[in-house]
């Protein structure tokens, strides 16, 4: 049982309100949800669609190819109906228009008849949002769910299944972790994160700066985490940039720090509100200078958890700095899920901070002797970074102590055929191999670096090595190059990089074409 | 980042420590390299006894924290021994105010250049009378980069001619830090010149409990690069401290244009608004750690 349902309209008319309120019922009978958000950076007008699929079975991933559309305007037909499966149906706009303001509300009405919902169902659903709680919004329900006949009979499962993105994700992994200061600049699609923190605020007691710009969230960060702060930052593409010069800071001073990479295709303002993975190379070797860090790619809401208290736990205790790499995908696709994200590890800041009775604390951006003012003696300089290089040994064996998932495998296991991937691509990859039964496993790599030695014996286990990415040139590609001397086959790379993610009905024949018998 | 012992000699009542110590305490033992001369030896002594009396008021010496920026005014941070973050070049204002994010108690000076505050970190600068957060800073103002070895900064005067960078000499025209600092909200706005230690000292000790963002602006000589602007002690003179409008101390403060050689310099507090709210007041997180007189280390979360 799988249906795939789009939702479209021009900015403004309320299509995540449709997508919301039908993905919340199906998940209260029982139905796991992944919903697709596709939409211009504009405010007003334009094209946007969400496409909400639904499955009985855990599902990461839409497809383009629709059983119901639902229209709000006349675009959205004409531009989507030849993405229509034989038998599908379209729900148009036109005999709502009526109830102007509401036509959302009356259009979920008619699509939750469609799914079979009964109409109880519906208005308790209508009652639980605070925006459309009122006569007129049970009216226009009540209206669209009249207009139309049952087409499907959603059985309700039995089943617990919460709805997170990747952004809530991240805001869960750092509240476990006792967060007590995220500074940010708003940017698409890192301000996703910032406004979810934002919004934890008052429960929590942590708090939420947003800053003049980014050069100042940054080194105000540093700053607290001097302070004794249990720190985050984030931006996205060039606010991830103006960032740059602090992270080498972040280097000299130790001070510990994690910091959001919110992915979005680039060069420069590039495509705002879409999808890509073009940054891994950029939080691999961001900020001049050398100095540890880790970098980390989660590649569902549960894992943006996972690792985000996993940087908190290394960066706190090996003051180092952790980047935790997203994509505009993973942070506002919606998944859904049965499982929670593991038991978090407990971060603790135990060393003097400023205010110490009897110590003084200093920090510097210049090298700094014992006595923590600038030095510029050789010997010095050789220890300092030679002791700076050698926190990757702690930290592996921390990462290896705590079980920490450096890596993924999924699918079949031994199978003479690996598919490499990371991030958000994981959803669609997973959902390829189920879907179309494939003989292959997949290799989800997670920490970027340090890396585990165990990816180089996997990989050189497979007879057939593909490569997916959502980048121009095969960024984890040439970082397995680098880091094992294993090249990927030109032809074995399937790189896509016009802003939008994966689909199972895109890549399986894409994997098939390449695959080994 | 290090955390050294507060020397042996440094513990015990303030008078005493004074009298055995003399102007070695709060002083760190590495050797100063400013150039002998240089009215930053003044700017350090004006801030060392800033900090000696506020500590005689029962502020406690671990609460001192200072974060300097780069160039020559930046090596403060290795003389002066409180705690301290030498941040990067323009960087010293979020920096700080980092710092009192992380712990509102902390008492946070702030040491910045001219190029650094106003070149490279103008765009911090400019908010924060917004923010309001409640600390000092002070700048050096020698009118150039020096520590880059003379170039020109926002306030260097028309005509220098030194900068290697200009070989038509400084065609631009200056700015002014305090009509700056005024219409950007800040609420205490000083000026000091950098020979005066005693008077300086005095300033930053009000600056230091003014509730809010404080601009301390110290005229400073630099004798080896801008020469031409140096020798303005016969313009300097000390205004009454009173409680000015805005648009007395905008007259005040446009009193001395950075460009020429005449015009009055006034010195002291131009202006002083007691009626604002500083940032952590303004939100119970901040507000909680305030009164329990701790930062986020050794916060209890209910
Ligand atoms: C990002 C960056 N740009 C440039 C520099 C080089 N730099 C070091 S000090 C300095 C200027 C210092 O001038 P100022 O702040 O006026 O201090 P002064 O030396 O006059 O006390 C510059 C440009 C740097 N360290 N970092
Ligand atoms: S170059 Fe100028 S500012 Fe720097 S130490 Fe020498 S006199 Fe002072």
């Amino acid at each position: 049982m799988k249906l795939s349902i789009l939702i479209g309209g021009k900015a403004g008319q309320g299509i995540n309100l449709v997508s919301g309120l039908v993905s919340k019922t199906l998940i209260h009978q029982g139905y796991f949800t992944f919903n697709y958000r596709d939409y211009p950076s504009i405010i007003r007008g334009g094209h946007n669609f969400n496409i909400l699929t639904l499955c009985d079975k855990q599902i990461m991933s839409h497809e383009t190819t629709i059983d119901i559309i639902v229209s709000m305007d006349e675009l959205t037909s004409s531009l989507h109906k030849s993405e229509l499966n034989k038998g599908g149906i379209i729900i148009e706009s036109a005999s709502y228009e009526k109830f102007g303001l509401n036509l959302n509300v009356a259009l979920a009405g008619a699509l939750m008849k469609i799914l079979g919902f009964n109409h109880d169902v519906l208005i308790e659903n209508i009652k639980a949002n605070k925006s459309i709680n009122n006569e007129k919004g049970i009216e226009a329900a009540t209206a669209g769910y009249d207009s139309v006949q049952v087409k499907y009979n959603l059985s309700s499962q039995k089943k617990n299944i919460t709805i997170m993105t990747g952004s809530k994700g991240l805001a869960i992994g750092a509240v476990n972790s006792g967060i007590d200061l995220y500074t940010g600049y708003p940017m698409t699609p890192s301000s996703a994160l910032l406004h979810e923190l934002a919004g934890m605020m008052e429960k929590n007691g942590h708090f939420v700066f947003q800053a003049e710009n980014e050069l100042s969230a940054v080194n105000s960060a540093l700053g607290a985490s001097f302070a004794g702060a249990k720190v985050m930052t984030g931006s996205s593409g060039g606010g991830f940039d103006l960032m740059t010069e602090a992270l080498s800071l972040q280097g000299t001073t130790e001070l510990p720090l994690v910091v959001h990479l919110a992915q979005r295709p680039g060069p420069a303002t590039g495509l705002p509100t879409f999808t890509s993975q073009g940054d891994l190379g950029l939080a691999l070797r961001a900020g001049h200078g050398e100095f540890p860090r880790i970098v980390a790619a989660p590649g569902t809401p549960n894992e943006c958890a996972e690792v985000t208290n996993e940087l908190f736990y290394l960066t706190q205790k090996y003051g180092s700095l952790g980047i935790v790499l997203t994509d505009k995908h993973l942070l506002e696709g919606e998944y859904s899920y049965e499982d929670a994200p593991k038991k978090p590890l407990v971060v603790k800041v135990d060393r003097k901070v400023p205010g110490t009775t009897g110590f003084i604390s200093k920090v510097s951006s210049y090298e700094q002797g014992e006595d923590g003012n600038v030095t510029e003696d050789g010997s010095v300089v050789i220890k300092t970074q030679n002791d700076r290089l050698a926190r990757y040994e702690g930290m592996r064996k921390e990462i290896k102590d705590k079980n920490i998932s450096m890596y993924k495998l999924h699918g079949k296991k031994n199978s003479k055929n690996l598919i490499i991937g990371w991030g958000s691509t994981c959803g669609a990859i997973i959902d390829s191999i189920n879907k179309g039964n494939l003989d292959a496993q997949f290799l989800q790599v997670i920490y970027m670096k340090p890396m585990s030695p165990d990816i180089k014996k996997i990989i050189l286990k497979a007879k057939n090595i593909i490569l997916v990415e959502n980048n121009l040139t095969g960024q984890l590609g040439r970082l397995l190059r680098e880091r094992f001397l294993i090249a990927i086959l030109k032809q074995n790379r399937i790189l896509r990089y016009d802003g939008r993610s994966f689909t199972p009905g895109m890549l399986i024949p894409e994997l098939k074409k390449r695959m080994k018998k | 980042m290090k955390a050294i012992p507060i020397p042996k000699d440094e513990i015990g009542k303030i008078a005493d420590v004074e009298k055995s110590k003399g102007l070695k305490f709060l002083r760190t033992a590495s050797p100063v390299t400013w150039c002998p001369g240089c009215p930053n030896y003044s700017i350090m002594e004006g801030a060392r006894r800033a900090v000696l009396n506020l500590m005689k008021q029962g502020w406690k010496r671990e609460d001192f924290i200072m974060v300097a920026g780069i160039g020559c005014h930046g090596k403060i941070y290795d003389y002066i021994n409180i705690n301290g973050f030498n941040a990067l070049h323009g960087r010293a204002l979020p920096t700080a105010f980092g710092v009192k994010l992380g712990n509102p108690n902390l008492k946070v000076m702030v040491f910045a250049g001219d190029g650094d505050n106003y070149s490279e970190g103008m765009e911090h600068f400019i908010h924060m009378g917004r923010f309001n957060p409640n600390m000092t800073l002070i700048v050096h103002d020698n009118q150039g980069f020096s520590l880059t070895t003379g170039q020109a900064t926002p306030i260097t005067q028309m005509g220098y001619n030194k900068s290697k960078a200009e070989p038509y000499g400084e065609v631009h025209y200056p700015m002014n830090p305090l009509k700056l600092a005024l219409m950007t909200n800040i609420g205490f706005i000083a000026r000091c010149n950098a020979r005066d230690f005693t008077h300086t000292a005095e300033i930053i000790e009000k600056a230091m409990k003014y509730n809010g963002f404080a601009f301390v602006e110290i005229i400073q000589d630099c004798i080896i690069f801008n020469t031409a602007v140096n020798g303005r002690d016969e313009n300097m003179y000390k205004v009454e401290s009173k409680k000015r409008t805005f648009d007395e101390a905008l007259k005040l403060a446009s009193e001395y244009d950075y460009n020429s050689k005449d015009g009055k310099i006034p010195i002291g507090i131009i202006y002083q608004d007691d009626s604002k709210i500083a940032f952590d007041e303004k939100f119970p997180p901040l507000k909680k750690l305030k009164e329990q007189k701790i930062g986020w280390r050794d916060f209890k979360r209910s």
